[in-house]
């Protein structure tokens, strides 16, 4: 069902949300756009920035997250109650990629109680791409800037107003009081949505990409493009596909804990003999493209990588993993 | 300020340093128990790390106590330790911290009595400024909780 | 600056066409407008692929430690990069014989966080044009004062010609403004303590442990970095104030004496946050105290690596 509402009506929606639930959205510091819970809906920043840089994933799984403590000989949870929340101006990357990581935490075998209580209880607002970034390939990887796979409701821009393109209950009981969008209004959203799709540029080819990476497993390809990459933990800490963690005892600190992890740090692998089966950055650059653009379409059947561009934007040697993608296609052995 | 607050103390002590039994029985027998020691071969092993790590876990005032120069049992030792602990804690000041939180008390073979007069100066000095706040991360500031 | 690309190019061809080194470390035109990328040369003819500009954001002396012992190395290097090579040769981490270098003196480094704040993230192209940045954004083309968009390093550079190497290329520019160099520092330590600790707290509070900034850095080569020890815990990997207070003091430390303040660290971080006045107040120490800064010359102990018994230390009694 499509709704609409006035950009100018946002706030007092924010405000009736917040008397049910903790809304997140972007919100302004200085330089920065971060999702943080709104204490006031003027707050909520929504085009500051074209995204944000640390990725919305760290509202479902924490960068650090306490499993449990122990406390006088016993072991004591720390799942807090997860309190109803809304999360307001996500992009279609980051929810795409959340639906991602439910292949990964909401597996038939295992579900992540962790994860899986965030999800119950948040409702998706996404906010589509009118304008992607130049730095934006979501098209390339099988997705696109109102990709709504994963969106609870997918907020359109059509000028002074928003179309909602409400999916699900969740959705509908954010935005079932509101206006019905017309039927210019739907007609003008899909125009918004086809021209944002048709202006951004396609790096790569990603058909066949996983069965090609395969083929250069043992390539020099590999060794050639690491040279720069410095090794840390930039491209993986930022980008909102990578879910590995490290669990730590914090003997200090009387708790476990899960930390984020990244396959880019020499000891991610490295075992107890001393023995490290990714010895250098080759096989470590090797084994994170593979695990986006092979491993992960092997397991999953989609590619694990939303194209939000953050690791091409921040990385701090300006590898691009469209660079590499589309060397993989193309590269020959001399 | 709460008079029945008593500043915890880290002493960092060269295991040689104290040559006079007396003292030595007196720090390993009879030091309040707001006051800890590390015992460590020579102050050249004493790394910034151990001081940040008594920061952070709530040590309001440290003393690193060692042999004087060109008495160090490993030779130099003491002298490598100087220059580093010195910076750090010009460091740490640099950050906020309370300059008179720590002290380096070089002590003499024969100077007996010194190191209990060290830790009372010590005490009597943090006593003054109150407990630490800047940069205690994991224990909770002794002037919150009585 | 554009006018000695042709040389490094010529003089990099030259270096692999008579064998005198197996690769040539510099720079290439990078995917995003406004950064270089690293470039790794092997054949003479990729040469041509070398640029020289202000968007060449790295401290390529943090390749040294990364490349095969045995491997020789041609390295494009400015001043602040000479002298992390110069650091790194006391530190034994590599033969001067096998380096050949390429000196060229630096006119800093554009700060592409600068330019975006005022012109947004979507930029199309850049260039420079004498003592101009034109960068063309969606909204059409803007111009900067070179001066104002330099990375703060930059601007307070007290030694951007290279020293150490095998030839200079370009001119010698002239050398930095000491008082310049130290005023942040000084400035800092002016301000009342709670101010400082404030500021260093909201500062490390960004942190996400990324660890880009030790990356970057040439002189942080261990393999084994103290976070990574376990027992004791000296920095736990949380995102904690206590994990990441101690990183950042720490790091910071461990770089007295032998950081040379290019920056690079401020320009990998993901965060933005400022590191830079930290390391400045350690250099300017031993700069005060035992007349040293490093890359000055070949031979001179950093401070922590020598005492003597007339040390004049605080708390001796």
């Amino acid at each position: 069902m499509y709704k609409t509402l006035s950009k100018a009506d946002l706030p007092k929606l924010i405000a009736n949300w917040m008397e049910q639930a903790t809304v997140y959205a972007p919100v302004r510091q200085g330089d920065f756009t971060k999702f943080q819970p709104l204490s006031d809906p003027a707050q909520a920043n929504l085009y500051f920035a074209a995204n944000t840089r640390y990725p919305p994933k760290a509202l479902f799984l924490p960068q650090s997250e306490v499993m449990f403590r122990v406390k006088d000989g016993e072991f004591e949870s720390t799942q807090d109650e997860v309190s109803s929340r809304v999360i307001l101006g996500i992009h279609a990357c980051d929810t795409r990629a959340l639906q991602l990581l439910d292949g990964v935490f909401l597996a038939e075998d295992y579900q992540d109680p962790y994860w899986a209580k965030k999800r119950e209880q948040t409702t998706l607002v996404v906010l589509g791409c009118a304008d992607p970034c130049e730095t934006c390939f979501c098209t390339s990887v099988g997705s696109g800037p109102f990709d709504k796979r994963g969106a609870d409701v997918m907020l359109i821009d059509v000028g002074g107003e928003y179309v909602a393109d409400v999916r699900n209950e969740k959705g509908q009981a954010l935005f079932d009081h509101l206006p019905d969008a017309s039927l210019e209004q739907i007609d003008t959203s899909r125009q918004v949505q086809a021209a944002a799709a048709a202006k951004m540029e396609k790096p790569f080819e990603s058909e066949g990409i996983k069965d090609r990476l395969y083929s250069l497993f043992d390539s020099d390809f590999w060794r050639h493009v690491q040279q720069s990459c410095l090794g840390c933990g930039v491209c993986t800490f930022l980008c909102p596909t990578c879910y590995c963690f490290d669990i730590v005892d914090e003997a200090q600190r009387s708790e476990r804990v899960r930390n984020w992890d990244t396959c880019m740090f020499r000891i991610y692998s490295q075992e107890a003999s001393g023995h490290n089966p990714r010895p250098t950055n080759t096989e470590r650059t090797r084994q994170r493209i593979m695990h986006k653009y092979a491993y992960f379409v092997e397991r999953y059947g989609q590619i694990g990588c939303t194209g939000c561009g953050r690791c091409v934007r921040y990385c701090p040697v300006d590898l691009d993993i469209r660079q590499i993608i589309c060397g993989a296609q193309t590269w020959e052995e001399s | 300020m709460n008079n029945r607050w008593t500043p915890r103390i880290v002493v960092f002590q060269c295991q040689y340093s104290l040559y006079c039994e007396a003292d030595q029985r007196w720090m390993d027998t009879q030091l309040p128990p707001h006051i800890k020691l590390i015992s460590v071969p020579c102050t050249g092993r004493i790394s910034p790390l151990f001081v940040l790590n008594a920061i952070q876990g709530g040590a309001d005032g440290l003393l690193i106590s060692g042999c004087q120069p060109e008495k160090c049992h490993y030779k130099e030792g003491n002298l490598g330790a100087r220059r580093q602990l010195d910076e750090f804690w010009r460091f740490l000041t640099y950050l906020g911290m309370e300059e008179e939180r720590m002290r380096f008390a070089w002590i003499d073979l024969s100077e007996r009595g010194r190191i209990q007069q060290e830790l009372a100066d010590l005490e009597e000095a943090i006593r003054a400024i109150g407990p630490i706040r800047r940069l205690v991360t994991r224990a909770i500031p002794v002037g919150e909780n009585p | 600056m554009n006018q000695l690309i042709p040389a490094i190019r010529q003089e990099a061809a030259r270096i692999l066409q008579e064998d005198i080194v197996d690769v040539v470390i510099g720079f290439k035109a990078g995917t995003l407008p406004l950064k270089a990328q690293p470039a790794f040369i092997t054949r003479e003819e990729d040469a041509r692929k070398l640029v020289y500009n202000g968007f060449c954001q790295n401290n390529l002396a943090s390749y040294l430690t990364r490349r095969p012992k045995e491997e020789r190395m041609g390295i494009i290097c400015r001043g602040c990069e000479s002298r992390a090579i110069r650091a790194l040769l006391l530190e034994r981490q590599h033969d001067r014989d096998k380096l050949y270098l390429i000196g060229v003196p630096c006119v800093g480094i554009i700060d592409w966080r600068k330019i975006e704040r005022e012109v947004g993230e979507n930029t199309l192209q850049a260039g420079e044009e004498g003592d101009e940045v034109i960068v063309s954004a969606r909204d059409g083309e803007h111009r900067f004062q070179r001066a104002d968009v330099l990375h703060d390093s930059c601007q307070r550079c007290l030694h951007p010609n290279p020293v150490g190497t095998d030839i200079v290329l370009g001119d010698p520019l002239p050398e930095g403004d000491t008082e310049r160099a130290w005023a942040p520092a000084i400035e800092f330590e002016a301000l009342p303590p709670e101010e400082r600790y404030a500021y260093f707290i909201q500062e490390a509070e960004r942190c996400i442990r990324c660890y880009a900034c030790r990356e970057a850095c040439p002189m942080c080569y261990c393999t084994e970095c103290f976070v990574d020890y376990t027992t004791p815990r000296w920095a736990e990997s949380m995102i904690t104030p206590s994990g990441t207070q101690a990183w950042h003091i720490i790091r910071a430390f461990h770089q007295t004496g032998r950081c040379v303040s290019c920056g690079a660290c401020e320009r990998a971080c993901p965060m933005d946050i400022k590191m830079t006045y930290l390391t400045d107040k350690l250099n300017y120490d031993m700069v005060q105290q035992y007349g040293f800064e490093v890359g000055d010359s070949e031979k001179a102990q950093p401070p922590f690596a020598a005492f003597t018994l007339d040390d004049k230390n605080r708390f001796v009694r």
